[in-house]
């Protein structure tokens, strides 16, 4: 028994330090990032990799937060910084409303013709994003939106998949509470807010915090739709920053760093919600 | 006259809606509330849908009228590699890309799972700290790895000669692009990990305890019982792996792009199939072109997602 539970105790530890030199692994480039972004330009070409910053003269260890002040000020980062916020604060509410009514209606509204709706509805997220790329380019610029944050609002304000999903949800809510409110007199307007939408929290953050993901990282609309740098978002000023000053890693790594930190606290505080959201859901967030 | 039209138009079309709605007094509100979502699908999903193949079918440079080619977009995008010369070389670097990145990330992916579900305590940590690469931005994750990747004072390459191993050009050579690409896309296998794990937790823990009394050992055990199980999840994760592979972009994007010059990295060895799209629409204004390739791109998903439902179990056990 004795012999037993040290070959455990022993299989045990080498599986935390197989798993630790693993973490430790993936995320050094976040430290690295971080680590660089810190340095100023002549301390960051080292033969030897520092992780804190080391003057390479004096040998002293210092922090600089000049990167940051230079690519928010004069590589147009903070302005992106606040158009990505504008856009991400519009689109979700926006998107949650309409995805949450249509999927309301989805679940418990009878009308004619409505479940050949729903699956016509659905088989277009068998299309790949990428094939509706340039004729949706076109409908922007018709609808006058191209080159506006409107523009990166309006063409993402509904997600079949959420429809799908919260109306999945919805089924699964008791009739009663409803046709109780009903009996009282209450409209369906009145039910959908103040009795759906109050229930279904949870699954109402598990499409916020897809959508804030997906929206805040999104590359390739704002780089369709946007040419002026006073509209970038900050997937776009990144990208800009990226390829005409790859070799100033100090500038590069302080603007990767602005774009991501903002999404790891985001996740930091919903892991739980979303590690679990993907489990149910297969949902890549 | 005009009243008699009216009544075969309300008795053919619009009877059904009111008499029903008077059966129910809501269909109206309930036709109310999905109108956004099915206003959304008609201008932003189907116009584009319909779209998109009818002007794989002209020329059209976005800013006049398209004009009806026929054929024309397809037959050289296929044949004439003259004019056309890099369509079957993204897609060529495509399928390298998917053949490379798809099993090593799923490897990287279960691998994880097993060790993260093997221990107790502590599994959350793990699973945040293997989850953080999924939900960087793809331009900030190219932006990282341009920097490790870097020739002299990469992490990589001085990772590499510390334990003895020959430093690589990553991005600068040819052979090297498709390699580095795939050592991104298994550092994002968060995704696969976290599926695996689900996958691993639906395994009923009798079927290991049978085993154990039958003496079967570990390997066994992962050989007969924890892969087999893991079919469906599998099928799962390949199918949208894939998909995903087949449309890889942002990285890719922003590792080549240098400022205007050759988009898809030295020897283009880097020009992936949606970055090649990209480059016809928004380069070149090829808008005809590039709807031609987002269509066949379209079919080739098409036919991975059929042959999944083709060799998927539907109904497991």
């Amino acid at each position: 028994m004795v012999r037993l539970s040290k070959y455990w105790l022993c299989k045990r530890l080498v599986l935390y330090i197989a798993l630790l030199i693993i973490a430790i692994l993936m995320v050094s480039p976040f430290v690295w990032m971080i680590s660089t972004s810190l340095k100023n330009g002549p301390d960051v070409f080292t033969p030897i990799p520092t992780l804190f910053p080391i003057n390479q003269k004096t040998g002293n260890i210092y922090v600089t937060l000049e990167n940051y002040h230079y690519v928010l000020v004069k590589k147009g980062f903070a302005i992106a910084f606040f158009n990505s916020l504008i856009v991400v604060g519009i689109v979700i509410p926006l998107k949650l409303f309409f995805d949450a009514l249509g999927g309301y209606a989805f679940a418990r509204i009878p009308f004619p013709g409505r479940d050949k709706l729903f699956l016509l509805l659905l088989s277009s997220m068998m299309v790949p994003g990428i094939a509706l790329l340039i004729p949706r380019v076109y409908i922007t610029k018709v609808l006058g939106l191209y080159n506006s944050l409107w523009g990166l609002i309006i063409p993402m304000s509904v997600s079949v998949f959420d429809v799908f999903l919260l109306r999945q949800f919805f089924l699964t809510l008791p009739r009663e509470l409803e046709e109780a409110a009903m009996i009282d007199g209450a409209s369906r307007l009145r039910i959908f807010i103040q009795i759906i939408l109050p229930l279904s929290r949870p699954v109402l953050a598990v499409v916020t915090i897809t959508s804030f993901i997906w929206h805040w990282n999104d590359l390739i609309w704002p780089l369709v739709i946007i040419n002026t740098p006073s509209r970038y978002t900050l997937p776009l000023a990144l990208a800009l920053l990226t390829s005409g000053q790859s070799h100033k890693p100090h500038l590069t790594m302080a603007g990767a760093a602005i774009a991501t930190i903002p999404i790891l606290i985001v996740f930091l505080i919903f892991q739980k919600h979303i590690l679990k959201g993907i489990a149910l859901t297969g949902l890549k967030m | 006259m005009f009243r008699d039209t009216l009544k075969i138009v309300y008795n053919r079309y619009l009877k059904k809606i009111t008499m029903s709605s008077f059966r129910h007094g809501e269909s109206l509100i309930g036709i109310l509330f999905v109108t956004p979502v099915v206003l959304y699908f008609l201008i932003f999903l189907l116009y584009p849908v319909l779209g998109a193949l009818y002007y794989s079918f002209t020329e059209w440079n976005m800013r006049t009228r398209p004009v009806w080619v026929g054929l024309w977009n397809y037959k050289h995008l296929l044949f004439d590699r003259i004019n056309y010369p890099y369509f079957w070389h993204s897609l060529g670097v495509t399928a390298k890309y998917t053949g490379i990145a798809v099993p090593l990330s799923f490897v990287t992916a279960l691998v994880l799972a097993l060790l993260i579900n093997a221990v107790q305590r502590g599994q959350d940590f793990f699973k945040v700290a293997f989850y953080l690469p999924v939900i960087t931005a793809g331009a900030a994750v190219a932006t990282m790895w341009r920097w490790i990747y870097d020739p002299l004072y990469g992490l990589l390459n001085i990772g590499l000669k510390a334990v003895g191993l020959q430093p690589q050009r990553w991005l600068g050579e040819p052979r090297m692009i498709i390699p580095a690409l795939a050592i991104i896309s298994a550092w994002q296998c968060g995704f696969a990990m976290i599926v695996f794990l689900a996958g691993l937790a639906s395994i009923p823990s009798r079927l290991y305890e049978a085993a154990e009394i039958d003496g079967a050992g570990a390997w066994q055990k992962f050989r007969y019982i924890t892969l087999p199980m893991l079919k469906p999840t599998t099928f799962f994760l390949l199918v949208t792996g894939l998909i995903a592979a087949f449309q890889v972009f942002d990285i890719v994007y922003v590792l080549f792009r240098t400022g205007g010059g050759t988009i898809g990295g030295p020897g283009q060895a880097g020009l992936t199939y949606v970055l090649s799209l990209f480059d016809h629409a928004f380069r070149y204004y090829e808008m005809g072109i590039a709807c031609a390739m987002s269509f066949i791109l379209f079919v080739i998903i098409l036919i991975v997602t059929c042959l999944q439902f083709r060799f998927v179990p539907q109904s497991y056990e």
